[in-house]
């Protein structure tokens, strides 16, 4: 008697009319070989399970319970905006839902960002200062530049006090890098061999905890400019790798 | 665009945490896999009205998961491009047990299945919907949803083989 693959599953699933289970079980009685089927897809169906339950365990993230709190009386329903993709969802997560623009609160972080990292240096630019200025453009300098012109993302260093997250073409042709640091994060463009910064933002070190190499932690407003400026799609680990190796010349 | 019953609030807020165990089966990522519940969340919020008292639910938001996945499959793709998975090198540490590191196996293979495989997988093996009700979360007939699960079954047994028969394999 031949029972098929997907008989066989569906009477291990318990989806069998009893006509068919009964055939089944019949065949099963004297049909060692089918009965050592039948366990695998009984195993295997414990492991999915099991491999998957731990999730039910975890506390559910506060971002998600909070949707379902009961809201007042007189709170109006979410506006449909609210929903929009993986991208957005992913760029609130980054825990600048309150902030939703760079020009909001832009002025904040450059002017934060320029004294953390300026400060006296202004008009006294050295070599290591991890900023620097050019006519209209902030520059990445120091360690930074350093991690910009060497780091593959696709190989994060343990323990290394930049990450470089991402790397695409822009639409000028040029190339482009995300990087942050225990303080900051940004996206930078290489122009006339120097790493311009076209976006940055201070990011929070508790709730980062530390330098993060995944670009889902980047802040939205870093996120959005990648969007903007990215040509076509990131760079896999061999154009990166390549890119890096010319120098970031085409 | 109704409001959303308390009733209904409370009762999707007690399914979250199945609503994150079936993202993961979607999303390789476990943060992409909170995004997209709660992507699906606020969907579920604002179209109440459409979820027919006397149905199930959990199926209804499924559905809506599935619809978000498949809808941001593209960005997902292009910003993943290099990416790290954080999990990668977070899974294995000195005291994980054997029971762990199947799940991480298993986890890994349902990875490497094609979204159709995947979501089928999801729905009947890990979230335990019967046969029909998980075809018509994905709207395909019974006979595509049971050889597509057939089909993924195949392909985990070949990337696993048998945990308790390696004799079998």
């Amino acid at each position: 008697m031949n029972i098929s693959n997907e008989t066989l599953m569906a009477f291990a699933d318990g989806e069998l009319d009893p006509v068919l289970r009964a055939h089944v079980e019949a065949a099963l009685r004297d049909d060692a070989a089918l009965h050592q089927r039948l366990v695998a897809l009984q195993v295997q169906r414990k492991r999915l399970t099991q491999a998957f339950d731990t999730v039910l365990d975890e506390p559910v993230p506060d971002r998600l319970s909070r949707l379902l709190k009961t809201p007042p009386v007189a709170t109006p329903p979410l506006p449909a905006a609210a929903v929009v993709s993986l991208a957005e969802a992913r760029t609130r997560r980054a825990g600048l839902g309150g902030m939703p623009s760079w020009a909001q609160w832009g002025g904040m972080a450059v002017s934060v960002v320029l004294g953390i990292l300026l400060g006296t240096h202004l008009g006294d630019q050295k070599p290591e200062s991890d900023m620097g200025l050019r006519p209209g453009q902030l520059l990445a300098g120091g360690a930074i530049a350093k991690a910009l012109t060497t780091q593959l993302a696709s190989e994060p260093q343990a323990g290394a006090s930049v990450a470089v997250q991402l790397s695409f073409v822009d639409k000028r042709n040029g190339y482009c890098r995300t990087f942050s640091t225990s303080t900051l994060a940004g996206l930078a463009c290489l122009h006339d061999g120097q790493w311009a910064i076209q976006q940055m933002a201070a990011v929070d070190q508790q709730a980062s905890g530390g330098v993060r190499q995944a670009a889902t932690t980047l802040p939205r407003s870093v996120l959005d400019a990648v969007d903007q400026r990215m040509a076509d799609s990131a760079m896999d680990a061999r154009a990166e790798r390549l890119a890096r190796d010319r120098g970031w010349r085409h | 665009m109704a409001e959303s019953s308390p009733d209904v609030r409370d009762a999707i807020a007690a399914l979250l945490p199945r609503l994150r165990r079936f993202g993961r089966t979607l999303a390789r990522h476990p943060e992409d896999a909170d995004d997209l519940v709660q992507i699906a969340v606020e969907k579920a919020l604002t179209h109440t009205e459409q979820w027919r008292p006397g149905t199930r639910l959990d199926s209804w938001i499924f559905r809506i998961m599935q619809n978000a996945w498949i809808d941001e499959t593209r960005t997902r793709e292009r910003r993943n491009q290099t990416f790290v998975d954080e999990e990668a090198g977070a899974n294995i540490g000195v005291n994980t047990t054997d029971a762990q590191i199947d799940a991480i196996a298993v986890r890994k293979a349902v990875a490497q299945l094609g979204d159709d495989q995947r979501v089928v997988v999801g729905l009947v093996l890990v979230e335990g919907l019967p046969y029909q009700e998980a075809a018509d979360v994905l709207g395909i007939p019974l006979g595509t949803l049971t050889s597509r699960l057939a089909r993924a079954r195949d392909a985990l047994q070949a990337l696993l083989g048998d945990a308790d028969l390696g004799a079998n394999r």
